[in-house]
């Protein structure tokens, strides 16, 4: 998205993201427990669940050098998914659809809907990999 | 080793406790990074490399910056004039540190440390987004990355500051350091009465993140950061990047 277009939402008081429910999002947003719920159960003190530092990773490495460099120098398709873009969006999200989420779960869920939303993702085809990877995780 | 070995003795030790489940979102969260990186939009490596990297990260380097300086005039100086060289003797190199090193500088860049005097107060913000300066003080808080904040400190910083149980006398300026992409900011807050003769361990301990940030000052027995509940925004995000 470029500069322009998202003073012209500003002003318009439009949104900077398609803010359309996303099925598969929704539904983990309805089931998932967060960690903060999984760590009074378990006794856990770390106050972050243990995904936290690699979501960041996949935030940053989603960004390249986007974090670094003023806005208007950002060369348009350098990078996945610009930081200030996503953490607009994400602040967008976070106070609309993912706002009864706690952090950071509502970050990752706003990661999932930029990244649908641009197309980086398909839903069906996350949703197919998150299968796969539950029965994984959970085959021990 | 008797051949009997049953449990109903104490060890001495206990296992620390752990979430034995899976949560839906901890799967997305692989599930995500996988099809990144089958997609290409970076490699295993560099998301491996930077975890470790970012595994190392926290406030310590920062605090001792402050506790050095505060026993040390002539680093002191150091650190006004140049942040990033004076970063170099707590152990944060800001231009080899390993993002540069596989093609994601997201924290090289400038380090200003901004020196508190008795009359003049400094507090950090991004008031676009929510640069820090991960280098040398690890993870932002929650707190940092809200709207709520971010907004709210510029307007009324004095006020903002209150909410974080740091009252400050009228006669106290306080100047708001907005960060950006290119440079970031660690306050240096004046140095607490009651800690002549200290260690620079000892004083390193009570220069939490908090104050870091500049939304606290550092005093003799407080080692922790304040807990404070995170408020939405009233009004609707825009960002007019």
């Amino acid at each position: 998205m470029s500069a322009s277009s998202n003073d012209a939402n500003a002003e318009n008081g439009e949104m900077l993201i398609d803010a359309t429910p996303i099925p598969l999002l929704r539904s983990i947003q309805a089931h998932g427990r967060v960690w903060e719920d999984l760590a009074a159960q378990y006794g856990v003190t770390n106050p972050d669940p243990p995904w936290k530092i690699t979501l960041e990773a996949t935030c940053d490495l989603l960004a390249g050098d986007s974090c670094v460099k003023p806005y208007d120098q950002v060369e348009p398709g350098s990078c996945a998914l610009p930081s200030l873009e996503r953490r607009a969006e994400e602040d967008e999200l976070s106070a609309t659809l993912y706002e009864d989420v706690p952090f950071p779960e509502r970050q990752l869920l706003a990661l999932a809907h930029s990244m649908i939303a641009r197309g980086l993702l398909d839903e069906a085809e996350l949703a197919s990999r998150m299968e796969v990877v539950g029965q994984r995780f959970n085959s021990a | 080793m008797s051949d009997h070995h049953d449990h109903d003795h104490d060890h001495g030790h206990k296992p620390a406790p752990m979430v034995d489940e899976v949560s839906h979102f901890e799967i997305l969260e692989m599930a995500v990074r996988e099809l990144a990186i089958e997609k290409g939009l970076f490699t295993a490596e560099d998301h491996r490399t930077w975890v470790e990297y970012v595994h190392t990260l926290g406030p310590t380097p920062a605090a001792r910056l402050v506790a050095k300086a505060w026993l040390d005039p002539e680093y002191k100086k150091l650190c006004e004039a140049d942040g990033v060289e004076a970063s170099k003797a707590v152990g944060v190199n800001w231009g080899t540190s390993p993002p540069t090193q596989f093609g994601t500088p997201s924290d090289y860049c400038n380090l200003r440390v901004l020196v508190d005097t008795p009359t003049v107060k400094h507090v950090v913000v991004c008031s676009l987004c929510s640069c820090y300066p991960r280098p040398i003080l690890g993870q932002s808080p929650e707190w940092y990355r809200t709207p709520n904040y971010r907004r709210r400190l510029v307007r009324w910083p004095r006020q903002v500051l209150t909410e974080f149980g740091l009252q400050l006398p009228s006669e106290v300026t306080i100047r708001v350091a907005d960060s950006n992409q290119k440079t970031r900011y660690i306050v240096m807050p004046v140095r607490p009465e009651g800690t002549e003769g200290w260690t620079e361990d000892q004083l390193t301990e009570i220069v939490t993140r908090d104050c870091l940030i500049g939304v606290a000052v550092p005093k003799p027995g407080i080692t922790t950061n304040v807990k404070l509940p995170v408020r939405k925004a009233i009004h609707p995000v825009h960002h007019d990047h």
